[in-house]
């Protein structure tokens, strides 16, 4: 299942604050100016509080800019309805969270099902392909265990189905690692890149861990809600 | 497979449980208040329309008619009047032969006049004519004077003659008090009634008489020593068989009546079928009202289960959110959510109230239980009662809809 061609993502100058005007006033971001191309892999680095997740939120359009615009092929995006953001988000972004997320009360199916069934899918459609996604990351044995019934790399893996299963051209993973022994780690890893090379997808990933960066081909670093560095290997 | 139970799923278990509970106790209340209510005023009317009289001239108050013979004629003078019964009801102590005494609801009647007030279902009961020896009560009646020969017959209650075994041709003494020597002895001609197999011990011991018998036996006639001359409690009115169902002619009729009689009260039965049916409608209006108490309780008892159950699910919102489902998806889950809790409860009170009814009729005092049996239940009452409920889940769910919207979605993924 394909979704809707794969954004040219831009921000320009991005900054985000939190509670501004007021003593406990934060600057997460300041005045990013960033450029992430149709199908690019990013890895987001940075000390803990430096603007990483503030970054995804805005580039998932789970946040607004308090100053500058976010576009998406040219089309500014980032202060658009609330609405018209949860419709993109389910069209077009894949979110992976360190702490996978997964609904308690929902099959690993089920879980899948979500975002498709959110967008409307018939019922044998979303179950064909709930099914197809969980053979892809190797659970469909466990597809109708509830997530407490599965290991965190299992979790993270119906995540990561569910993630892709509208086929969005914007993956996001915060720290998709972070609570995944290195065993884990390695398969959730191999299994994030094969799924973002299938759909051509960019994928922009969140972490603390170098290992895990290197296998992006640009990373960032961020610095006090800057970026400190962006390098491009060749 | 199913996730085992925490202690916090249980809880939200029974809140809705409780929930349910309580909305189907809402809905209990009007599915009994209502149907019984309703099936006794049908009865009533049903009674009203199976009767073979239109009119009925009555006293004020508790105050009876004078000269009931004499107005009896008056009555029948009037074109359109094909019968008028005069009719007197009291109660007297009836001795028979096996020296049992019981009290009896004795009704002097005028034979001729009485048959023609009897419905199509009442007059199945009745011997027809009744042998009551004079069928115009104008012998012993003699113009008023009471000293006419007396036919000394009576028809005794079905339930009266099996209880204690009176046979045709026997005799009983009627009597005024339990002093039978006051009393006097008649032939008994005749039963009427349901039998007792039928009626139960709820059937009341009956007797008819000839109404100037009744009269003269209870004081109720002219004499030396009375001062109500020639008394009766109502006469009902029967117009011709041609203007039974022309209201216009009944109302004439009625308007005749009142004219003659200027002190009496004319009462149509479709002006009582009427009254009757307003002040149904009145009580089932205050029914619901009562009930919509209960019910307002239970829908807050919902309003707040669906609150605490948003407040519970705050990471699921927020998590769905995130991934794009939009907050009219989640309010419909809510509302949903809302409308089951209700449509369950309202379906379990449907439930109860018909098992209420039907243990009142069962096991309840006999007079409950009469109009327990009664009770109708209405399926388009029902239904409406449902989707009422159910419509006002909506109502209910409000609150829940509004936390929900409210959810910062990057406050509950932290």
């Amino acid at each position: 299942m394909n979704g809707p061609p794969v954004p040219t993502v831009e921000l320009r100058g991005v900054s985000r604050t939190y509670a501004p005007g007021r003593p406990e006033q934060v600057q997460a971001l300041r005045r990013i100016d960033l450029t992430l191309p149709a199908g690019s892999f990013v890895s987001v680095q940075g000390p803990s509080g430096c603007g990483k997740t503030t970054l995804l939120n805005l580039l998932g359009l789970l946040d607004t800019p308090t100053e500058g615009e976010l576009r998406w092929d040219r089309t500014p995006v980032g202060l658009r309805s609330d609405r018209e953001r949860s419709r993109l988000r389910l069209e077009s972004v894949g979110f992976i969270f360190q702490r996978f997320y997964l609904l308690p009360t929902l099959t690993a199916a089920e879980n899948v099902e979500l975002p498709m069934r959110a967008l409307g899918l018939a019922r044998v459609s979303r179950r064909t392909r709930a099914t197809e996604l969980l053979r892809e990351v190797g659970l469909e044995a466990r597809a109708h265990a509830y997530p407490h019934q599965l290991s965190g790399g299992e979790e993270q893996r119906v995540a990561i189905a569910r993630a892709v299963a509208n086929g969005p051209g914007l993956l996001l993973a915060d720290e998709p690692t972070g609570e995944l022994d290195s065993g884990s780690a390695g398969v959730v890893l191999d299994l994030l890149g094969r799924v973002r090379q299938a759909r051509s997808a960019t994928l922009v990933l969140v972490t603390h861990n170098p290992e895990v960066a290197a296998r992006a081909s640009r990373h960032l670093t961020l610095r006090d809600g800057q970026v400190v560095a962006d390098r491009t290997e060749a | 497979m199913s996730p085992a139970r925490s202690p916090t799923a249980r809880h939200a278990r029974w809140q809705s449980v409780l929930t349910v509970a309580a909305l189907a106790a809402a809905v209990a209340l009007p599915v009994v208040l209502v149907s019984v209510g309703g099936g006794v005023a049908g009865h009533e009317l049903a009674s009203l329309e199976q009767t073979g009289y239109q009119l009925v001239v009555s006293a004020e108050g508790l105050h009876g008619i004078e000269d009931a013979h004499a107005d009896e004629a008056k009555i029948l003078a009037l074109p359109e009047v094909a019968a008028a019964a005069p009719i007197l009801s009291v109660a007297v102590d009836v001795f028979n032969e096996s020296g049992n005494v019981s009290p009896v609801l004795a009704e002097g009647v005028v034979p001729a006049q009485f048959s023609p007030t009897l419905g199509p279902t009442e007059a199945g009961l009745f011997p027809s004519p009744l042998p009551l020896g004079d069928p115009n009560d104008s012998a012993r009646y003699d113009n008023g004077s009471y000293a006419g020969r007396a036919t000394l017959d009576v028809l005794l209650s079905s339930t009266y003659a099996s209880r204690f075994h009176v046979q045709l041709g026997q005799q009983v003494v009627v009597s005024p008090t339990i002093n039978a020597s006051l009393g006097v002895r008649y032939n008994v001609t005749g039963f009427f009634g349901t039998p007792l197999s039928l009626v139960q011990p709820s059937g009341a011991f009956a007797a008819i008489l000839l109404l100037s018998n009744l009269q003269v036996l209870t004081g109720y006639a002219t004499g030396p020593h009375t001062v109500v001359p020639d008394g009766a409690d109502t006469i009902e009115v029967v117009v011709s068989p041609s203007a039974a169902d022309r209201s216009s002619v009944i109302d004439t009729v009625a308007r005749e009546l009142q004219a003659l009689f200027p002190a009496y009260t004319v009462t149509t039965l479709s002006s009582e079928a009427s009254q009757l049916q307003t002040a149904a409608g009145v009580l089932t209006g205050f029914y619901l009202a009562l009930s919509s108490v209960g019910l307002t309780v239970g829908l807050l008892f919902l309003a707040l289960v669906l609150v605490r159950r948003v407040e519970r699910e705050r990471r699921s919102i927020g998590i769905r959110r995130a991934l794009g489902v939009p907050s009219r998806s989640i309010a419909g889950g809510i509302l949903q959510d809302g409308a089951v809790l209700a449509a369950e409860g309202a379906v379990a009170g449907v439930a109860g109230g018909y098992l209420v009814v039907q243990g009142l009729a069962r096991w309840a005092s006999a007079a409950v239980q009469e109009a327990a049996r009664l009770a109708v239940f209405q399926p388009p009452f029902l239904a409406e009662l449902v989707a009422a409920v159910v419509a006002l889940s909506a109502v209910a769910s409000i609150a829940a809809v509004r936390a929900a919207a409210r959810l910062d979605i990057l406050e509950e993924l932290r």
